[in-house]
């Protein structure tokens, strides 16, 4: 029997760049960020493949609208996928490597997947753009192809980021697939119990996100829209909102009742992690509750109470990101403590990219204030 | 060693670093030159109010964002994923070392995004001016990228100081990064504008705006063109001695630098004989697809050159081919390879207890006391985790097999015990006399006999 505290080298060159808490501070945001295009392909696309064959008249023009914009989503999406990627192998390398090489192939595989998901969508909002009702159905059946291959990554990605944690399957996912010693890069984390309402929690959340940006495109980007079809984006927000969180709910109960070791449970279910707990669980309700009460109100939902709602989802996913980022460290406790790990801190370096951050993302605020000028102006001239 | 190795069976895990790389680099490089092109040449034609220009400009720009921002961003990051895969210790080297550099790239390819998309679908709705200012943003912020990019991989080739002070200048400002941003800059400038004969010969049938775009191409073509020799030049100059004596001494990479001189030539001798004698002939798009297409050949070769010359470092002096530090190799060859990496003690620990010791450690006494079949699988080990980076074992990639093609165990041992003195091009040997005897083993089993029929007959053993 190999023991998987065998399998953790302690002896990988040079210090950590960066202090502890820089690196987890932006492993967590860049998740946080990443999660928000991420959820919207994840779950925004199969549900806008679903209003187009049992939609109302307005469901298949919010399906529509979110296709359309879906290709600059999913460019930022893989762009925020990098911070956290780049940072989880800054202070997780021990564990990311292995679990990756374990499953080679199949993590290899997101990346030709994503190239004909990411092509599907171009077709897709193309051929809706150019051809309307009129798109032929096999540029709808590669709207469904895209769906589909977007959920199978965030299958494979989940594979991915529960073997990082389940080290004690690493000896016999390794000695099954192996040849020489040496993996084969087929194996996958499907027996273990966490994988699947990881996956499906993952799921909830994203349909949560979905309607969230119902709400805030309806007010923010939807001004040729019609009034009838703003007021409507309300409903449906609140629906779509609730049917996630019950899924996120179920899903969540599952994976942290039924599957977390004991360990964990001890942790997560008393102080201090409790409370995080309770948040992360709890706080769904908040937003929902935002969108009963924009529901209730009479007319469209207004822009402030839109970017309420945005935020308070963002502040869902970032709870969502810093849970799991302690689940993440309650797993590795046994084999390593990134505390420990030396820390050379390459000051200089760090300072110039905040600094390039800092301008970066002012940079880009001017510019996306220009297309607001513009847009504004293309609204005020339609109305 | 300190990872779990992934065999990729005939190809090898690192080849598939170099398919996708390769692949990368021909639109990367493009979406950098073609960037630039598109930021002078829409402040141009919005300064001479040339609306068929910036109609034509604007399908490019489709055609632009489409490729680099799909394309591009997905297969850049997957050389992320198979560098993880394939050379996880490089890229822990690489990741702890260049994490900011990495993160400051970041930001500038966020801002490529962003200006990419407002730059394409605000056309006609930004006035004319900010919409000028933001594909410079683009053009300037890929620009960067290309920079910082370019130096930590130039950093893989020479570490510069950084072996003795360990700090981030010294490895980012290493004596390659120059000669390698300047070959790339003219390598993006010129593909561009390859990219743009082979688009506007397709899409553009006006013979007036085609002559404008002709013209307007082929300058930055001439002066990546420049840029690239300049470039080369450098690189060959600052090249460490074993990389310049690889360029000599490995027949495949002859060959190479052959087909990259003959490839780049052809490309200068058609814009020499096509833009600039013939200016018509580059409307056919035969012509231009030909021209692009030696422009590929040449990048992919010298991407492949790139990265063949370091053998047998994946970084210069700093991580070996077989998976360990430089620094590691005296240690590892003392103690033992089996019992150094972290995975091949625990495969040993688990498969042939008999072998270790009672404190846990593989007693190399007694690895030579296993029956044959075993000492060939425990071999096999050896073979992957020391070998597999840069030989397939049959068939597929430099095949081992085949190279120790009717060896005597004898001569396997002697290359064995002398591997980096036989091939300066592959790393030392890093294992104790019995785990060598274990890699003669294998190879003696893997190795085809001698081919039959051949004449004279085997002076020493009188086979044929």
């Amino acid at each position: 029997m190999m023991d998987p505290k065998n399998l953790f080298d302690t002896s990988l060159p040079g210090g950590m760049p960066a202090p502890i808490w820089f690196v987890e501070l932006f492993k967590w945001l860049g998740f946080t960020l990443h999660e928000v295009p991420m959820n919207l392909w994840y779950a925004g696309i199969i549900v806008s493949m679903l209003l187009y064959v049992f939609g109302s008249e307005h469901g298949r023009q919010f399906g529509s609208r979110l296709m359309a914009q879906m290709p600059v989503i999913i460019a930022l999406g893989i762009n925020f996928g990098i911070v956290p990627l780049l940072f989880i192998q800054v202070g997780f390398g021990q564990v990311f490597y292995p679990a990756t090489i374990l499953m080679a192939w199949f993590w290899l595989s997101i990346i030709a997947m994503l190239v004909l998901a990411y092509y599907g969508v171009y077709l897709y909002a193309y051929g809706q753009a150019e051809q309307g009702p009129k798109m032929p159905r096999w540029k709808r059946a590669v709207g469904w192809v895209s769906a589909l291959l977007f959920i199978t990554i965030g299958f494979v990605f989940a594979n991915a980021m529960s073997l990082m944690e389940n080290v004690k399957a690493w000896p016999d996912l390794w000695q099954q697939h192996s040849f020489h010693g040496a993996t084969l890069g087929t194996a996958l984390n499907v027996a273990d119990p966490r994988l699947w309402p990881r996956w499906l929690l993952m799921f909830g959340l994203a349909l949560t996100t979905t309607a969230a940006w119902i709400s805030f495109d309806s007010a923010w980007f939807a001004g040729r829209e019609s009034d009838a079809y703003r007021t409507w984006t309300k409903g449906f927000a609140w629906k779509l909102y609730l049917v996630g969180a019950v899924w996120f709910a179920v899903a969540g109960a599952w994976y942290s009742f039924g599957t977390w070791p004991a360990e964990t449970k001890q942790a997560m279910f008393l102080s201090p992690w409790a409370v995080l707990t309770v948040v992360t669980a709890a706080v769904p309700c908040a937003v929902l509750a935002l969108l009963w009460f924009a529901r209730q109100r009479e007319g469209e939902i207004s822009r402030g109470w839109a970017s309420l709602i945005g935020l308070a989802q963002f502040g869902v996913l970032g709870v969502n990101a810093a849970s799991r980022q302690v689940v993440q460290h309650l797993a590795f406790a046994p084999y390593f403590d990134i505390s420990r790990q030396p820390t050379e801190t390459q000051w200089t370096p760090l300072v110039i990219f905040l600094v390039a951050f800092v301008l970066g993302l002012g940079l880009i605020a001017w510019m996306i204030y220009q297309v607001g000028k513009v847009s504004g102006k293309t609204q005020t001239a339609t109305t | 060693m300190h990872f779990p190795w992934w065999y990729v069976d005939q190809l090898t895990a690192p080849m598939l670093i170099a398919a996708i790389s390769v692949i990368h680099v021909l639109v990367a490089h493009y979406a950098v030159g073609g960037g630039l092109f598109l930021a002078v040449e829409t402040t141009y034609a919005y300064r001479t109010k040339n609306g068929d220009y910036l109609a034509y400009l604007k399908r490019h720009a489709k055609f632009f964002v489409l490729l680099t921002v799909a394309f591009g961003a997905i297969t850049g990051a997957g050389i992320w994923w198979t560098i993880g895969l394939a050379s996880p210790l490089a890229t822990q080297v690489l990741i702890r070392t260049f994490v900011f550099a990495w993160a400051t790239e970041y930001v500038f390819f966020l801002a490529e995004i962003v200006s990419a998309f407002v730059f394409y679908y605000y056309w006609g709705r930004l006035p004319e001016k900010i919409h000028a200012i933001i594909v410079w943003i683009y053009g300037i912020s890929a620009w960067a990228s290309l920079v910082i990019i370019a130096a930590i991989t130039a950093f893989m080739l020479d570490p510069g100081n950084w072996r003795a002070d360990h700090d981030f200048w010294s490895a980012l400002l290493n004596r390659q990064a120059l000669p390698q941003i300047i070959s790339r800059t003219g390598g993006a400038l010129l593909l561009s504008s390859l990219y743009v004969y082979l688009h506007a010969a397709i899409t553009i049938k006006d013979a007036k705006l085609h002559a404008l775009i002709e013209s307007r191409s082929t300058r930055p073509a001439l002066l990546g063109a420049v840029f690239i020799a300049l470039g080369g030049i450098l690189w060959y100059v600052f090249l460490p001695p074993s990389a310049q004596a690889a360029l000599v001494a490995a027949p495949v990479l002859n060959v190479l630098m052959a087909l990259l001189f003959v490839a780049t030539g052809i490309v200068f001798v058609l814009l020499f004989l096509g833009p600039y004698r013939n200016p018509g002939w580059i409307k056919t798009p035969g012509f231009a697809a030909s021209v692009l297409l030696f422009g590929i050949i040449g990048m992919s070769t010298a991407e492949f050159i790139r990265e063949a010359v370091r053998k047998p470092y994946i970084c210069y002096n700093v991580v070996l081919g077989s998976q360990m530090l430089t620094d590691e190799v005296a240690a590892i060859r003392e103690k033992g390879f089996l019992e150094s990496g972290t995975w091949t003690k625990a495969f040993v620990q688990a498969n042939y207890p008999q072998v270790m010791s009672a404190d846990g450690h593989v007693d190399r006494t007694r690895l030579l006391a296993l029956p044959p079949s075993d000492r060939i699988k425990l071999g096999g080990m050896i073979f992957q985790y020391h070998c597999n980076d840069c030989h397939a074992i049959q068939k597929g990639y430099s095949p081992v097999a085949p190279l120790v093609q009717g060896w005597t165990p004898g001569m396997i041992r002697a290359l064995v015990n002398d591997l980096d003195r036989t091939r300066f091009t592959m790393p030392p040997w890093a294992g104790t006399p019995e785990e060598a005897e274990l890699l003669v083993s294998y190879l003696s089993d893997v190795s085809p006999a001698r081919p039959a029929g051949m004449l004279p007959k085997d002076l020493k053993t009188g086979t044929p």
